[in-house]
């Protein structure tokens, strides 16, 4: 095909009024993929994420932070006081302009500037709006406020995150802002594409806790149907053994599963075929899957007798086995030789070991962009490839109010005058 | 058997996505992807081999726990209001009918290892012959290309490569996996968009389709938090912290505590920490239970923005834990948001289906499964579409069970060719 295609959501406008994790990363699939989307934002009541950091060389500042940038590549940014007198009035008027409104106000909030979707659509009847707070816009949680980090407890992910004789500790992150956003975006996607065919537009109730409960895989059916409760079983799978995480000599992770008996058969043939996978009660899966705490227990010795730390010099045990030097391995080779035995396995990768990795390089999955004030950053590209209209990311998160003058001038049309009047009185905050 | 057809899927067209049709061929990477996409509208078709089905009608927990064809919850869960039929891709007639559904097709998921698909014909290139709107969605572990194209995985093993297993765990235990497999959830989600990007960008450009790539590493590595920044920018490297929060490399303040009936999250020590702390130590000194931290000095220190010591931290958190030990969580949930701390309760399956807020919103559906003769629940909409509602379609479907409607009625067969297909082991 040699004629040029047009970005997917290239002519399409964008007011992202939403913030934090879940709203930014809908409307950078939306600017990654050619849409304007312009973040509507105020110095008055910052982006949390713009007080959060990592921020360059450990100063905070408003436009320095690495936790905001990443979910906002590709967008413009404007600033307006929503409490000034003029201020909703014009955001309405952007808005009249744009196709797609972002929020994750506190139910009622939108509806307080006059910003709700009723109104809205007077101005722009195939407007679509979608809003994003925790809980949806009604019943008694609706008013709850939270971060990601506390959704994902009551999503049920800190019940089945850890041991099993351990606390419900949660994966680590603010986990429900890194998977509710993109069942946001397909649904908001679908109903751009209903409004492309049918010229109508609608508004999207999107309570971040519903779409998180679609997140725990099996357990809600097999508490609704079988009555049995799912808990957290630390690195074990109820179907798999082995499956696990495991410290190599240079003290990394790797985690090895065994599905099905062909990877097991691969897994006994890496380890050099001991006696051990021979006993009667690790030939079969669902016998092996009793035995998981000693086949932990073996393969935890036969890394520490097969693994070494290229920075140290190899222990020697008088004890222990002797070892060739072609079953040596580093923690990468360990994997490669699992791996060449057909046995799923990998290495727990650190941030510094993602930046590093060779798949992610070869994949272009990190955008390096330049920003006036962070200089030249890392950020996350979409996980999937197109191949006739791939993502691409424009530029560097936005400083906040940076293209002020674009959309207050241009967009939302005010003279000179105005503009530098509204602007002196605080309107642009 | 009665002339009547089969029960499922349910009608749904007032979706947004009404009138498109989905093949999928998906293992546990894309069978949620598809079911998202039917409950949005769209004609989902499962295509699995004859006989024995799809593979993933193995995968447990089975209902009473009886091994089945038609009991895994897994297949019910993921495959709930597809259309099932069965196709032999390995012979060329199978091959044949999928090229003829192909045609009467939009998306096609597919999640064979890179070079496989070709073998089975599901590649975009023999599928984009047929039919050149076609949009095929590829998903594996770690993309088409690359040095790690052919490496084996599964949940553990993107949840590893993909750099989120690193963030997740204990300083002492080291990483966790959670157990309800998120590598997977995320490429299934990820991919959905990247579908529905490509169904978009179909429409602006003259129906022409592509190839969509998706890759479960790079899904797992998009849910890394502010971690791949901090890397970047700081050359810290975040892991998994317990009980606490990862801060920087510090691990944060304690952010789970044990209630009387569970467990509670709440970020900064339930609030007692940071410029919003008044309102916490209000309440704990309310009760009595301050311990010293309504004094003049403590409110100046945790109002602050200077880190607290490591004795005071500690001192905190114990004071906190000491508040919560007595009471329950939802009690203390509610207490905490109306005093604007946004605090919420560590809930359980069972928990999750008893609660307030899903009921409120009427979230959950009821599924019949006749066969059973009885109907369970099941998650509702994760949105809410004015104009175009999502829909749950009724339960997942018996192996073939739409054999012939798709293949009398899409595809125009006659009986006889359905009874040489079926001779033939084809369907």
């Amino acid at each position: 095909m040699g004629e040029e295609l047009k970005l997917p959501f290239e002519g399409l406008r964008v007011a992202d009024l939403a913030w934090v994790g879940v709203g930014p990363t809908v409307s950078k699939y939306l600017a990654d993929h050619g849409a304007e989307v312009i973040r509507v934002e105020s110095s008055t009541y910052p982006e949390a994420l713009r007080r959060v950091g990592p921020f360059v060389n450990d100063e905070p500042g408003i436009d320095n932070s690495g936790y905001y940038a990443n979910f906002n590549s590709s967008k413009l940014g404007m600033s307006v006081n929503l409490k000034h007198p003029r201020g909703p009035e014009l955001v309405k008027r952007l808005i009249a302009r744009c196709d797609v409104v972002t929020e994750s106000f506190t139910p009622g909030t939108m509806a307080r500037f006059g910003l709700d979707y009723e109104t809205l659509r007077e101005v722009r009847p195939d407007l679509i709006m979608i809003s994003m707070p925790l809980y949806g816009q009604t019943g008694p949680w609706a008013s709850y406020s939270g971060y990601g980090h506390v959704l994902q407890a009551a999503a049920g992910f800190n019940h089945l995150t850890g041991w099993p004789d351990g606390p419900p500790i949660g994966t680590g992150i603010a986990y429900t802002d890194f998977l509710v956003p993109h069942i946001a975006a397909t649904a908001l996607i679908a109903a751009l594409d209903y409004r492309r065919r049918t010229g109508k537009g609608q508004y999207i109730d999107f309570g971040q806790f519903e779409a998180a409960v679609h997140g725990l895989w099996t357990a809600i059916l097999d508490w609704t149907a079988n009555g049995h409760e799912q808990i957290r079983l630390g690195n074990r799978d109820p179907e798999a053994a082995p499956h696990g995480c495991y410290r190599c000599q240079d003290g990394r992770y790797i985690v090895i599963a065994c599905f099905t008996e062909k990877e097991w058969e691969g897994f006994r043939a890496a380890l050099g075929r001991p006696e051990w996978c021979d006993l009667e009660r690790m030939r079969r899966k669902w016998s092996r899957l009793n035995e998981q705490k000693e086949i932990d227990r073996h393969i935890q010795a036969w890394l520490d007798d097969h693994t070494y730390d290229p920075a140290r010099p190899k222990p020697v045990d008088p004890e222990g086995p002797e070892i060739p030097e072609d079953w040596q391995f580093t923690t990468e080779e360990v994997v490669a030789h699992f791996q060449s035995f057909g046995v799923p396995c990998g290495i727990v990768q650190s941030p510094e070991a993602m930046h590093k990795d060779p798949q992610l390089a070869h994949r272009g999955h990190y955008w390096k962009l330049q920003h006036p004030v962070m200089g030249l950053r890392t950020y996350d590209g979409p996980a999937f490839r197109l191949s006739r209209t791939p993502g691409r990311l424009s530029k560097a998160a936005p400083c906040l109010g940076e293209d002020n003058e674009y959309v207050y001038r241009e967009l939302i049309g005010l003279d000179e005058e105005e503009f530098i009047e509204l602007l002196a009185d605080g309107a642009f905050e | 058997m009665t002339n009547e057809g089969p029960s499922v899927p349910l009608a749904h067209p007032t979706g947004p996505l009404a009138g498109y049709r989905v093949l999928d061929f998906a293992d546990e990477k894309g069978q949620f992807c598809a079911r998202l996409l039917g409950e949005l509208g769209a004609d989902v078709i499962k295509v699995e081999p004859p006989r024995e089905g799809d593979p993933t009608r193995q995968n447990g927990p089975f209902f009473r726990g009886e091994q089945g064809l038609e009991t895994s919850l897994y297949w019910w869960t993921m495959n709930a209001g597809k259309r099932s039929i069965t196709c032999q891709l390995k012979l060329e007639q199978g091959r044949d009918l999928v090229r003829r559904l192909v045609e009467k097709s939009d998306i096609v998921i597919e999640t064979n290892p890179p070079g496989e698909a070709a073998k089975l014909g599901l590649d975009y290139e023999t599928l984009s012959q047929a039919n050149p709107g076609i949009i095929v969605v590829s998903i594996t572990n770690f993309g088409q290309t690359g040095p790690y194209k052919d490496w084996k995985a599964t949940d553990i093993v993107g949840s590893a490569m993909g750099g989120h297993m690193y963030l997740n765990g204990d300083p002492e235990r080291g990483p966790v996996r959670t157990t309800a497999p998120q590598a997977y959830m995320q490429v299934n989600v990820q991919a959905a968009v990247g579908a529905m990007v490509a169904l978009y960008a179909r429409g602006v450009n003259g129906g022409v389709g592509q190839h969509v790539d998706v890759s479960m590493q790079e899904a797992m590595a998009n849910a890394m938090d502010n971690a791949q920044a901090t890397w970047d920018i700081l050359h810290i490297n975040l892991s998994g912290p317990g009980l606490r929060r990862n801060n920087r490399a510090a691990f944060g303040a304690r952010y789970l505590y044990e209630t009387v009936d569970g467990w509670v999250a709440c970020l900064q020590a339930g609030g007692l920490i940071g410029p919003q702390s008044g309102p916490i130590i209000d309440w704990l000194a309310e009760e009595g239970e301050a311990n010293g931290l309504d004094s003049p000095e403590w409110r100046e220190k945790l109002g602050g923005l200077e880190p607290l010591s490591p004795e005071d931290q500690a001192y905190v958190e114990e004071t906190m834990a000491k508040f919560c030990a007595k009471r329950k969580k939802l009690e203390l949930v509610a207490e905490a948001q109306r005093r604007g701390a946004g605090w919420a309760p560590v809930l359980s399956p069972r928990e999750i289906v008893e609660n307030e807020q899903l009921a409120a919103r009427e979230y959950w559906v009821r599924v019949h499964h006749e066969d059973l003769g009885e109907s369970f629940i099941y998650p509702g909409a994760p949105v809410k579409m004015s104009e175009t509602p999502w829909k749950q379609r009724g339960r997942a479907p018996r192996l073939g069970e739409h054999n012939e409607q798709v293949y009398r009625d899409l595809l125009g067969l006659d009986d006889a060719e359905l009874r040489r297909l079926r001779m033939r082991m084809v369907i």
